[in-house]
């Protein structure tokens, strides 16, 4: 536990040394601010235009930061050889991934925070901006989302090379999770049977975790009834107090599970070396 | 529970102005009921009966044109046990004013019954277990500043009756009421002329129910946290102007105003916010809606397969989705405000010289296949939405949408400011952020 917490203060170190941390710090906040602009005269309070904007935004740009950011820091280690190092120390795999992923997580925390900050101060300074209630659904979706497609990184990372590989499959994750989702589902269920469609669709909802994170977040907004009468049941369950915990509980699952792929993904590495 | 609480409240507010109003003298509420029903049945036609404070028991039936007035108002009950209507009107010219009225039994018939003309309903407060009001072939009958609420534990909202229920009663008023957690607040079937004017609907499945209507003038209402603002249905020559939905956003077939198979109807004035569909329009036609103020609804205005209507001048704004059309081509949109969209105006005539297609993608592919529903304004469903481009022509399309928002006469909700909260956790998440960031890049830790 104390080696994976050494690893983690390093990686929050290096973290806050990377320039990337800060072009993507600076992103956020400058996103999030233009986004408040824009929305200048609008009060946003459960689900609207604005915050249906701002959750979109927050998938567009939260996923792609979290998850260069998160297989990057791995791969790098592979690079520059701090792995090899760390290696000759008594050091398991799974205190070194743990170790990374509070690390990372602590930093896109800080990133995150910083955006929202400057947001919530600067709206309730401009007189306008978000209720609390709504804006901290939006936080809380945005730290979920960073966690869990943070622990996606980590299988990229795990999985790639280089830093360019890396890149390559942290995109592709990216583009297939985020953009591609409908399109490629719409092809592929619209060729099978009608009462196929919702079971399926349902079931692969809990595979993707922007979408199980967006629709989550739609819900608690006050917007689940806009998902139709085919999901009443769902929208009911999670808007009751205990939707909460057992959504924490889903993503602690698919938290974990992405961390055990990366870790056989990383021993297997580690054989071959 | 609460109406057994309730219940007892007022009988304990009741027995205080009972011994309030009659002093050393008490009668027993047996005593008044045989008095009242015996008091009106001596009364001559063109009477005025004045009730003295105290709980009468019911059912009372009046069959001849008298006043029935309660001495002062609030202070009169008429209490029901049975399973007879509370109070029944049967004779035209009636006035009624002032009562409270207890019938809170689960049952068939309602509260109050009228099958006559000409009936007056004044400041009445009915708590029903069934439907408040029934007129039923009554016409020009009025009920005005009365409040109706549902009596009764436990009962599913489609097992509940209605506030008012008109079946067959033309040139009907009803103004000033308010209606709380019934199952239609104000519903009128094959009557027409009606006239509701400045009514309050809360909680309710639907706030203003019309079916098979005529000439209908639905102004001034509000409607929150119903299933349907106002749901008007079969209609022709109605007039919806200048109410209030907002809130109708729990239920997924909530809607602000729907129109189905409406025809020759005017929408105008009206403020819609913060329901599922602001304005849902179904198979109808030659309708005109104008001026409204569409705002922070997860759908702005929906039009299925309706045609040769005028939408001009309305403001959408903040809603989730402005619109989505599907076979309605035909059409006259022109000069509404849709702030997602970035007209461009070089005449300076303030409208803007393109138009706002509205893509019917998502739409037709959830009228197919209703699953596809979650994917509402997901990323990716934008993104495609925006590939999708072809036959463009057939599309609904504002032709020159406004460049600035029309000024509405507006009711402005509950709509505050973002509050210190947010502030101070903004200041908060800024500081530690900052504090973190400073931390680690100073100590070696």
């Amino acid at each position: 536990m104390s080696s994976s917490f050494h690893v983690a203060v390093r990686e929050v170190k290096i973290g806050f040394r990377n320039p990337w941390a800060y072009s993507f710090m600076a992103l956020f906040a400058l996103f999030m601010l233009s986004l408040l602009l824009i929305n200048a005269q609008g009060y946003a309070t459960g689900y609207s235009g604005v915050t249906g904007t701002m959750l979109n935004l927050v998938l567009y740009l939260l996923p792609l930061m979290t998850l260069t950011l998160g297989s990057f820091s791995l791969t790098g280690d592979k690079e520059d050889g701090n792995w090899e190092l760390l290696s000759t120390y008594p050091l398991g795999t799974w205190a070194f991934l743990l170790g990374k992923y509070i690390g990372l997580a602590v930093v896109l925390l800080v990133i995150v925070a910083l955006g929202f900050g400057l947001t919530g101060l600067a709206g309730w300074i401009a007189g306008g901006g978000f209720d609390f209630p709504t804006y901290a659904k939006l936080l809380a979706f945005s730290v979920c989302l960073a966690l869990l497609f943070l622990a996606v990184s980590m299988v990229a990372g795990a999985l790639s090379r280089n830093r360019w590989q890396a890149l390559t499959v942290a995109v592709a994750v990216w583009f297939f999770t985020i953009i591609a989702w409908p399109p490629v589902l719409i092809a592929s269920l619209g060729m099978m049977p009608y009462l196929w469609i919702k079971p399926v669709l349902t079931a692969l909802t809990f595979l993707n975790p922007a979408e199980l994170t967006r629709l989550f977040t739609v819900v608690k907004l006050g917007g689940g009834s806009m998902l139709g009468p085919e999901y009443y049941d769902w929208i009911l369950w999670i808007r009751k107090p205990s939707g909460t915990p057992a959504f924490l509980l889903v993503a602690a699952l698919w938290t974990s599970i992405a961390l055990g792929i990366a870790h056989m993904l990383w021993e297997r590495g580690r054989r071959r070396v | 529970m609460i109406g057994g609480v309730c219940r007892w409240i007022a009988a304990v507010v009741l027995l205080a102005g009972l011994c309030l109003g009659l002093g050393p003298v008490s009668i027993t509420a047996a005593e008044l009921a045989d008095e009242l029903q015996e008091l009106v049945d001596r009364a001559l036609p063109g009477d005025t009966i004045q009730l003295e404070p105290g709980i009468y028991e019911g059912p009372l039936t009046i069959s001849k044109g008298i006043i029935l007035k309660a001495a002062r108002a609030g202070t009169v009950t008429l209490l029901n046990r049975s399973q007879e209507p509370a109070l029944k009107i049967e004779a035209s010219g009636v006035l009624v004013a002032g009562l409270h009225i207890i019938d809170e039994a689960v049952k068939e018939s309602p509260s109050v019954l009228v099958t006559s003309g000409g009936v007056r309903l004044e400041g009445l407060l009915i708590r029903t277990g069934s439907d408040g009001i029934v007129m039923r072939n009554a016409d020009e009958g009025e009920v005005s500043g009365t409040t109706i609420e549902w009596g009764a534990a436990d009962v599913r909202m489609a097992d509940k009756g209605n506030g008012i229920d008109l079946y067959n009663s033309h040139s009907v008023r009803l103004n000033g009421n308010a209606i709380r957690d019934v199952h239609d607040g104000i519903y009128l079937e094959n009557s027409d002329d009606t006239t509701v004017t400045g009514n309050r609907i809360e909680r309710s499945r639907y706030g203003v129910h019309c079916m098979y209507t005529r000439g209908t003038l639905i102004r001034d209402n509000e409607g929150l946290l119903n299933v349907t603002g106002a749901m008007v249905m079969a209609v022709r020559d109605v007039e919806i102007s200048t109410n209030t939905f907002m809130k109708q956003n729990e239920n997924v077939n909530s809607q602000g105003i729907l129109l189905y198979d409406a025809h020759d109807t005017l929408v105008a004035g009206n403020t819609v916010e913060g329901n599922r569909v602001g304005l849902y329009v179904e198979l109808s036609t030659g309708n005109r809606i104008e001026s409204n103020a569409i705002s922070y609804n997860f759908i702005g205005i929906q039009l299925l397969e309706s045609n040769d209507n005028r939408v001009s001048n309305n403001r959408f704004q903040g809603n989730v989705a402005d619109a989505q059309a599907r076979s309605s081509a035909d059409n006259d949109l022109n000069g509404n405000y849709w702030d997602t969209f970035q007209g461009i105006d070089a005449d300076g005539d303030g409208r803007s010289d393109i138009g706002y297609a509205i893509n019917p993608f998502f739409q037709s592919l959830t009228g197919k296949r209703p699953a596809f529903q979650l994917f509402f304004q997901s990323p990716g469903m934008m993104f495609l939405e925006g590939l999708y481009q072809s036959e463009r022509q057939s599309w609904t399309t504002d032709r020159a949408p406004l460049m600035a928002p029309p000024h509405l006469a507006e009711h402005v909700g509950e709509r505050g400011q973002s509050g210190s909260a947010t502030g101070l956790a903004g200041l908060l998440l800024l500081g530690g952020a900052g504090a973190m960031i400073l931390m680690t890049r100073r100590r070696s830790i």
